[in-house]
């Protein structure tokens, strides 16, 4: 290994070596893993394609597909009880990303510029809700509620995802604070400007990117949740997530795939959103917001 | 961060503690905010493990280790080993799985890695619960999975995925292999291809350039990807209940009984803490393992 460490040592022979050996054994071998990448995607597909493809279907039948038809689609928008749902998930999902943006927003900026032990004890406590498991987290926020008297409802959700939601906006945030050139806010402030107003209308501008992505991420992630929400929702309304885990365990409801796939284009919609908005500002690359890297 | 150390010591000439101080009460919401409800409910859990319930079964404080002692009735170690049994396969699986995928993306995606790593990474991010009904679905009986297997001779009628424990796992690993891909494909990315074309024209065959270049220089990626897939899928409950019988519960099914229709308090408290705990030894094991490769890298 150390031997071929130099890479500058090697590069110059590489262009005489590499024809040859590409056309050689090197050349089966991608035939293999390109089959097995093949088969993953496929399967990655399948499930998803599946509930859209029988949310159109005429019949009640989950292998059998009658023709098109967009029955479900009609019967889920008739069905009081699944928009009531979708109405609560919604605005769950809005007070969330509010809340989760504008405190995990604030701990960013607080956890890269504050670096006394007091900074590494917050960024500690920021970790835990990234290492434990969604169900420890659900049933702690429960106990507590129920230990604190709160009879459990839809703001008792929206305490528990904000909580939850905080440390992905931190997450997501903290490397783009730590990017920017805190000289310019400091030439801001030179030139006159308080430091609110340079955090105002030199910081904040820089971050609104990523800000934004943030909050487009905990949108769909806390539309989407579903573990914390169960243990934390009221008996009514519930969110959509809720409905559906009670619908899928009790046998077949094909309104359920209307609402999946539904759901499914939502999510993978803003998904995608988040990844390109950097784009959309000008900044190269997307996708290392999910790694915060 | 480079960029950050001097301006600092400059500010702390000028605007100096103040600064500081102020950033510092950005800080304090967010994190008293997740210690009220994060650590504090934590505590609470811990506290209700040896706590007891009064005649209508609602939880009591007090000192009580009968939920603690439950724990060492078989009827949970087997439930425990299981799940741990389940997650630990469904690491090795996703891990089995990922290498290909990511290698493949990294090294033959040409210019559209970006694009295709998206396609993984954006519908794993939908919902969860409706992909696993899909996935259910695809699984089942009639499903195109078994139907497939039948035609080419793999599987006869008699075979099924759902309702058995390798079902579960199927799920598992259809539910969480996306924390695999993502820290490999990033390790493989940072992987200098000169490295594996030494190793060929080494004369190591593609096993052996595999084993003794890739997997090392890619061990930190694969690390971290087993720790997580290992917490969400030691924690899970969902897949357990679509695609598992009776026989296949996990902890995390036990938790929710001893909540919702159990209404055993102390013991479903037990219950998760002892999940956290192997939870938490699996993330010191990691810790410890990623230090030694840092001291060892440093040196």
């Amino acid at each position: 290994m150390t031997l071929l460490r130099p890479p500058s040592a090697t590069a110059p022979a590489r262009p005489a070596v590499r024809p040859r050996r590409r056309r050689g054994r090197a050349d089966r071998r991608p035939r293999v893993l390109m089959a097995v990448t093949a088969v993953f995607f496929a399967l990655l597909y399948l499930p998803i394609g599946v509930v859209a493809l029988f949310s159109f279907n005429s019949r009640k039948s989950l292998t059998v597909f009658g023709g098109f038809s967009l029955r479900w689609y009609h019967a889920f928008a008739h069905d009081d009880v699944l928009l009531s749902s979708l109405g609560t998930s919604l605005r769950i999902s809005l007070v969330a990303t509010a809340g989760s943006v504008v405190l995990g927003g604030a701990l960013a900026l607080g956890l890269v510029r504050c670096r006394t032990r007091l900074g590494s004890l917050a960024g500690l406590v920021m970790l835990v809700p990234l290492i434990t498991p969604e169900i420890v987290t659900g049933v702690a926020s429960m106990l507590l509620f129920k230990g604190l008297g709160v009879a459990l409802s839809t703001g008792t959700v929206m305490l528990s995802e904000i909580t939850f939601s905080i440390s992905y906006v931190t997450v997501i945030l903290r490397s783009r604070v730590a990017a920017l050139n805190p000289e310019v806010e400091e030439a801001a402030m030179d030139l006159g400007a308080t430091r609110w107003q340079a955090l105002r209308l030199v910081t904040l501008p820089a971050l609104l990117p990523a800000v934004l992505a943030a909050a487009v991420l905990v949108f769909a992630l806390v539309f989407d949740d579903f573990v914390l929400a169960y243990f934390t929702t009221g008996v009514d309304p519930q969110p959509l997530s809720v409905r559906i885990y009670s619908a899928i365990r009790f046998g077949v409801q094909p309104t359920i795939n209307a609402v999946g796939t539904l759901m499914l284009a939502g999510s993978i919609c803003l998904i995608a959103l988040a990844l390109f908005i950097p784009r959309l500002f000008g900044r190269r690359g997307g996708l290392d917001i999910l790694s915060g890297e | 961060m480079a960029l950050l150390r001097p301006s600092s010591r400059t500010r702390r000439h000028g605007a100096g503690a103040d600064g500081s101080r102020m950033w510092a009460w950005f800080m304090l919401p967010g994190t008293l905010w997740m210690t009220g409800f994060l650590i504090a409910s934590l505590v609470l859990v811990a506290v209700l493990a040896v706590g007891t319930t009064d005649e209508l079964g609602n939880p009591r404080f007090g000192f009580d280790l009968a939920g603690v002692r439950a724990l060492t009735d078989p009827a949970y170690t087997e439930v425990l080993a299981r799940s741990l049994g389940y997650a630990l396969l469904t690491c090795l699986i996703c891990l089995l799985i990922a290498y290909p995928v990511a290698y493949t993306i990294a090294l033959y995606g040409g210019r559209y890695k970006n694009a295709l790593i998206a396609a993984i990474v954006v519908p794993f991010f939908a919902n969860y619960l409706v992909r696993m009904y899909g996935w259910s679905v695809v699984l089942s009986d009639d499903g195109p999975v078994l139907r497939a297997l039948r035609a080419i001779g793999l599987a006869d009628g008699d075979t099924k995925i759902l309702n058995t424990g390798p079902g579960v796992v199927a799920g598992l690993v259809y539910g969480f292999v996306v924390f695999m891909i993502i820290p490999l494909y990033a390790a493989l990315e940072r992987l200098d291809v000169s490295l594996i074309e030494a190793g060929r024209d080494l004369y190591g065959g593609p096993v052996r350039t595999f084993l003794f270049v890739t997997l090392p220089a890619t061990r930190q990626g694969a690390a971290a990807g087993l720790v997580l897939v290992f917490l969400p899928a030691m924690g899970d409950f969902v897949s357990a209940q679509l695609m598992g019988g009776p026989d296949q519960i996990m902890i995390g099914n036990l938790i929710q009984d001893k909540f919702f229709q159990g209404q055993n308090w102390p013991l479903g408290s037990a219950l998760t803490m002892l999940l956290m705990l192997v939870l938490l030894i699996g993330m010191f094991g990691y810790l410890r393992r990623t230090r030694k490769d840092e001291a060892e890298a440093r040196r």
